[in-house]
């Protein structure tokens, strides 16, 4: 693409959470439109879908990908704080994240390729809110809680409420996300992620499902899951975890599990993929969870 | 390879327009450096290759439309630039980086490595040693991006099975299909280079 065809944009590079607060608050008080720049996988693409118009306003770039409280992992206790400006390729690497949180590296490791996992960011996988977002299923089935900051203050929201649409959330205009949370599984618990998509690497999710679950005496006592490009957003599957949580493992049926999967699930035809396929899929992966679960 | 009269030159010397791409960047960028930018233009100094160059730039030029229209390093390719292929793949402070997906403005200060500056004049990279012994590309397209890819590869120690580097390279696509000989050479490279190490150190 040639740069006129490309809107034009300033760029800045605030050297503090603080002055990316501001900038954003007089921004958006006047209307215009701000773009975060973490990683950039998500935006360089966008702004390729969606090339200038005549007399398109323009847009400022904010680059936060160096932002010192935007970055880190670190833990306190079973509670896990992960910097929205944390790449792929640093979950992949961190030591108490692959101890605890396998669940997180193994999702990272899908994730496009090294070029991608090295600047992709999981606060950018979310801030689109596209149901194809494989961090944000996973953060889904850790049931995350998700830190926004702005000059009015913090906020922390539980991930489940993070949603209000397709590409929709609560997020208002002048508000970072700043991390995330995670309380993390306990010893012996049960992480899963099956990611099913036209090849191994550099590919969006048909259909992808991550779980957690810890088991008591034959009881369910957590269940945590998010299924990927299934629905509007990112699907919690709540008649699946309800069927299950709390519940004898050995008397949880495959076609109880089915039903409720159907249940929640509305997944459409698109370029990846079909409806009729994804819920197909979608019922194959949840059976091989607690199949995977029960036979452990 | 770069010759003289290849295509390339030949256009840049038969339209003006494509001339004053050409025109030595380095006296520019002299000349530019005497004063501030005008407003929306930013000026980068950083390392390519080795060699310091400062830019005078716009935010929204890419590192690849950077190293290729103002600098006339054209071995980095772009194949999609939306980050799918890896042909435009550079090393910027040693680690690989889809130039397509990253503005030139963000690497003030840093060190971008491109094809053209692996070979230490005409002795090549035993990476691209490899490639040629293993015969591990056909058309070439993405034979920069890939022997890019392979040298960080190998150095971040991720050249193990042939797994391992088939994951490790899967930024990077070969529309030619040449994977199973690329994967020998970077087994080819990664073992000489080891070699090498080990003589270095007997
Ligand atoms: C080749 C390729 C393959 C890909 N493969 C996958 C894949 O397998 N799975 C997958 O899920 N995704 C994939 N993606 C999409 C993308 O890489 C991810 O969604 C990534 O996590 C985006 O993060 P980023 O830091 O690059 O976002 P950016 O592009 O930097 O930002 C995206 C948006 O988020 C906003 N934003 C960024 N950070 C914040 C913040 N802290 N607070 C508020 N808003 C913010 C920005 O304003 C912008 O609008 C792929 C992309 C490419 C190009
Ligand atoms: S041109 Fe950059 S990845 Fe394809
Ligand atoms: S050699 Fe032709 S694309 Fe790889």
């Amino acid at each position: 693409m040639s740069l006129p065809e490309l809107s034009l944009h300033g760029l800045e590079r605030p050297d503090s959470l603080g002055s990316v607060c501001e900038r954003l608050a007089e921004r958006a008080a006047r209307g215009e439109k701000t773009v975060l720049l973490a990683g950039g996988t998500d935006w360089f693409v966008e702004r390729h879908v969606a090339p200038a118009t005549d007399g398109s306003e323009a847009e400022l770039v904010l680059d936060v990908s160096r932002l010192p409280e935007l970055r880190g992992i670190s833990a306190s206790g079973d509670t896990l704080w992960i910097g929205a400006a944390t790449t792929y390729l640093e979950l992949r690497r961190h030591p108490v994240v692959a101890a605890r949180v396998p669940l997180l590296p193994a999702m990272s490791k899908d994730v496009g390729a090294v070029q991608i996992q090295a600047r992709g960011t999981l606060g950018g996988n979310l801030a689109t809110a596209s149901p194809a977002a494989d961090g944000v299923g996973a953060l889904a089935a850790l049931d995350a809680t998700v830190h926004l900051l702005s000059v009015r203050g913090p906020r922390s929201i539980a991930i489940s409420d993070y949603f209000t649409g397709y590409k929709r959330s609560v997020r208002a205009a002048d508000e970072v996300i700043t991390g995330f949370t995670v309380q993390m599984p306990g010893e012996g618990s049960f992480q899963y992620w099956r990611k099913v998509g036209t090849r191994l690497a550099q590919a969006i999710s048909k259909v992808a499902l991550a779980g957690v679950a810890e088991v008591s005496d034959g009881q369910v006592t957590r269940l945590g899951l998010g299924m990927v490009s299934v629905a509007p957003t990112t699907a919690f599957l709540p008649t699946v975890r309800a069927l299950a949580l709390r519940r004898p493992l050995d008397r949880i049926a495959d076609s109880a599990l089915d039903a409720a999967t159907q249940a929640d699930v509305s997944p459409i035809d698109d370029v990846r993929s079909t409806g009729d396929y994804r819920r197909h899929v979608s019922g194959a992966l949840v059976r091989e969870f607690f199949r995977t679960l029960r036979s452990r | 390879m770069a010759e003289p009269g290849d295509r390339r030159s030949f256009m840049k010397k038969a339209t003006g327009l494509l001339g004053l791409a050409a025109a030595p960047e380095l006296a520019l960028a002299a000349r530019e450096a005497q004063t501030a930018p005008p407003p929306g233009l930013h000026d980068v100094a950083l390392s390519v290759n080795g060699t310091k160059r400062t830019l005078r730039i716009d935010p929204r030029v890419t590192l690849l439309d950077a190293l290729r229209e103002r600098l006339d390093l054209t071995g980095a390719k772009k194949g999609c630039d939306h980050g799918a292929c890896g042909a435009c793949t550079v090393l910027v402070n040693g680690r690989r980086v889809n130039a397509c997906l990253t503005l030139a403005v963000t690497c003030r200060g840093k060190e971008v490595l491109t094809i053209e500056g692996l070979a230490q004049g005409d002795t090549l990279h035993p990476v691209q040693q490899a490639f040629l012994e293993d015969d591990a590309f056909q058309c070439g397209f993405c034979t920069p991006g890939q022997i890019l890819s392979a040298v960080a590869c190998i150095r971040e120690d991720r050249a193990g099975s042939d797994l391992e580097i088939r994951e490790a390279m899967s930024g990077n696509l070969c529309r030619c299909g040449a994977y199973p000989n690329i994967v020998a050479a970077v087994k080819r490279a990664r073992d000489a280079q080891a070699g090498r190490a080990q003589a270095g150190r007997k």
